[in-house]
């Protein structure tokens, strides 16, 4: 009964009044839009707390401020998370880019420690080089696990999350490997043009990979696996060897990381250089608005997530609480936006409108 | 040292005597019995490795005092992966266990500085788990957010709360706390001599009780049922009851997780905010070694008990080997390798 009455009133609400609503409705139903208030809510309030957050000044050519270090900050979660959110979109994960980061820092920095000449570009090239290489043949092992062993990615991926770490060790001799090299150092702390070094290259990747994914058809393809990986490859979706290349892209983009994010303290702390780094990488995938079951995924979202992770975590410091309590917050915002996010809450929220429509017809009958 | 590294009998050796095994025992065995046959078979083939090289003239290896010793050590583990084995059989996951171990201990240890009887402070600590369970199921169950996120976000929340609750070590000194860490019953005499103490009878008990309730109770086979992977579906037209199900599972997760804070309290008689970071991989590691399905819906818990004392006995080999810590990491992922491989090659040929 009234579902009838419902179709027979809606269409077409008298013009300007339906719009405003419906722009509204699309607005409120994007994933992105909690975790940007939530962004934007952080951002004012530590503006408020400490006048100078918001300032940025230009010394020597280059960019500083407590927004510049945020920047610099996010670099390595949205590296991680770009790489993961890919693979999530296949409808899989990858807990081993924590490892990863610790296993490349290892042998870039182990392979520089030999070095004749640590200082020579060339040989700093060399040594992020067999870092990325590094992080390809890991990236293949999980690929040929997941596609050609056909094992669940959390399980294929596991196994080097627990065995990485102590390959990472078994690198580094279970020594904290320090180096002193200008150049590669410069990965880590440099400036181009102003911007941190770090910033430009997460800024580069992103929109390579941006690019690559939606003015190709490999997005449509990766969220064609993540919703059904059988029906793709019947459809003529290289199912196999798409997620292969997914996992390789991954395990680069968790090396470049772990470069990246070791370059400025250039110690190769095996135990401690990506630890728990996964979590934030699936963290910032999430409060980016991608869901962890596969197919539809938002790249521009991880920015927000990543800015959201690293702002969180200068929020506690500006606000003076103890540096601990930053997972106690992590939690609050990661449940706070999956809640708002969550159908139920959604269901709830729109319940009131069938209402309203049913009660517009009896008007129009009047 | 290095010139040794081809150990192992962990990684090497049990790997084709399991595929011979299990070509043997095919026709015999129920195929669902298999990837715990693997298990028993890895853990027979570690015990006889251990026998051979560690045994001296005095004392053999295999001994009721070593294997005292490994669920000794290894009992929070057991409770953990007891509770975890629930949830896994769901098809969901709980990654907030190691983070609620740290919690537990550090509540504990702070509530006996204040002064509260034993009774209320054990109550008190496992009832911490209990609620963090609650919370995972009632995202998960309520507001459909997937097990990984909710248990990720349980597991900030836990790890946060306990770094308010101390940075720092808190010793337990409590008489009646003490009094029940070192009671134990011994068993035979001078080198042969085992004991058995409160953390391996209430491990133990852990394990029996989930049995009898997986196997035995209706509860168990909605347990099984919602690891088809139809969200309860089919379940629900069996007459069970799906929802308030998906719930129990966590609690009963984090409860055990509550148990095994209590255990880990007992077995290092302190408190610390940084313990059981990763504690959850083990305990998920141990419950695949012991032949459940990450997806859901096959595995038994005493599998997850065999699980255990595989993982127990490599860092006990390890140990022996005189090898560096970081090789017990390895050689768990190879071994967890070998049995996913082995998991997945049955899987096939089932179908």
């Amino acid at each position: 009964m009234t579902s009838t009455t419902t179709q027979s009133g809606t269409p077409r609400p008298p013009g300007a009044s339906g719009r405003p609503a419906a722009l509204l409705q699309r607005v409120s139903q994007h994933g992105v839009l909690w975790p940007v208030l939530a962004l934007v809510v952080l951002l004012l309030a530590c503006g408020l707390k400490s006048p100078g957050f918001l300032e940025v000044v230009v010394r020597d050519g280059n960019l500083y401020g407590q927004l510049i270090d945020l920047l610099r900050n996010s670099a390595t979660p949205l590296l991680l998370a770009l790489g993961m959110c890919l693979v999530i979109a296949t409808g899989g994960i990858d807990l081993s880019v924590g490892a990863v980061m610790a296993i490349s820092l290892a042998v870039s920095l182990t392979y520089l420690d030999g070095a004749a000449d640590p200082t020579s570009p060339a040989t700093v090239v060399t040594a992020v080089l067999l870092g990325l290489a590094l992080g390809v043949v890991i990236g293949a092992f999980n690929g040929f696990v997941v596609t050609a062993l056909g094992i669940q990615p959390f399980i294929a991926t596991m196994i080097l999350m627990v065995a990485g770490r102590g390959i990472a060790m078994l690198i580094t001799q279970g020594q904290i490997t320090t180096v002193t090299s200008a150049p590669f150092k410069s990965l880590g702390s440099g400036f181009v043009l102003g911007v941190p070094m770090p910033v430009v290259i997460a800024a580069v990747v992103f929109v390579v990979l941006v690019l690559l994914v939606r003015r190709t058809a490999l997005g449509m393809f990766l969220e064609s696996i993540g919703v059904n990986g059988e029906a793709s490859r019947l459809a003529g979706v290289k199912a196999r060897s798409t997620t292969w290349t997914v996992y390789v892209l991954a395990g680069v983009l968790a090396a470049l990381a772990g470069i990246v994010y070791g370059a400025p303290t250039m110690a190769a702390d095996a135990n401690n250089i990506g630890l728990l780094k996964e979590l934030d990488a699936i963290m910032v995938v999430v409060l980016g608005g991608t869901r962890l079951d596969g197919g539809r995924f938002h790249l521009g979202g991880l920015v927000v997530g990543a800015l959201l992770l690293s702002t969180l975590e200068r929020a506690v410091i500006i606000f003076e609480l103890p540096s601990q309590t930053t997972p106690l917050f992590k939690a609050v915002v990661l449940i706070a936006v999956c809640v708002a996010a969550s159908p139920y809450l959604r269901s709830r929220l729109r319940t009131p409108r069938p209402r309203a429509r049913v009660a517009k017809p009896v008007e129009v009958a009047a | 040292m290095s010139t040794r590294i081809s150990p192992p009998a962990p990684a090497g050796a049990p790997v084709k005597q399991r595929t011979d095994g299990v070509r043997g025992l095919v026709d015999r065995v129920d195929r669902r019995f298999l990837p715990v046959v693997g298990t028993v078979l890895t853990l027979v083939v570690m015990l006889g490795v251990g026998q051979q090289r560690y045994s001296t003239s005095r004392v053999d290896f295999i001994s009721m005092r070593m294997f005292s010793n490994l669920l000794l050590d290894n009992s929070y583990l057991l409770v953990l992966a007891v509770g975890m084995t629930f949830v896994v059989l769901t098809g969901g996951i709980d990654l907030s266990v190691g983070a609620v171990v740290a919690l537990v201990g550090l509540v504990t240890a702070k509530l006996f500085t204040a002064g509260a009887p034993m009774p209320v402070v054990l109550v008190l600590g496992v009832l911490i788990g209990t609620l963090c369970g609650l919370l995972i199921g009632v995202m998960v169950q309520v507001f459909d957010i997937q097990p990984f996120i909710a248990s990720l976000a349980v597991m900030f929340l836990a790890r946060g709360l306990a770094n308010v609750v101390s940075t720092s070590s808190l010793a337990i000194d409590d008489p009646g706390f003490s009094a029940l860490a070192s009671w134990s019953i011994k068993f035979g005499e001078g080198r042969e001599m085992w004991r058995i103490n409160a953390s391996m009878l209430t491990a133990l008990g852990v394990l029996l009780v989930a049995f009898y309730v997986l196997h035995y109770t209706r509860f168990g086979r909605t347990v099984y049922g919602l690891g088809a992977g139809d969200r309860g579906t089919a379940v629900a037209l069996m007459g069970l009851q799906p929802d308030r199900t998906r719930v129990w599972v966590y609690v009963i997760s984090g409860t055990c997780a509550g148990i095994a804070g209590i255990l880990f309290a007992l077995y290092t008689k302190s408190g610390f905010n940084l313990t059981g970071i990763g504690m959850e991989l083990d305990a998920i590691a141990a419950v695949v070694i012991g032949g459940t399905l990450l997806s859901g819906g096959a595995g038994f818990v005493l599998g997850t008990g065999a699980g255990v004392l595989v993982y127990g006995l490599i860092q006990v080999l390890i140990a022996r080997e005189g090898l560096d810590s970081w090789w017990t990491r390895v050689f768990i992922g190879a071994v967890l390798l070998a049995f996913v491989v082995l998991q997945r090659v049955i899987a096939v040929r089932r179908r």
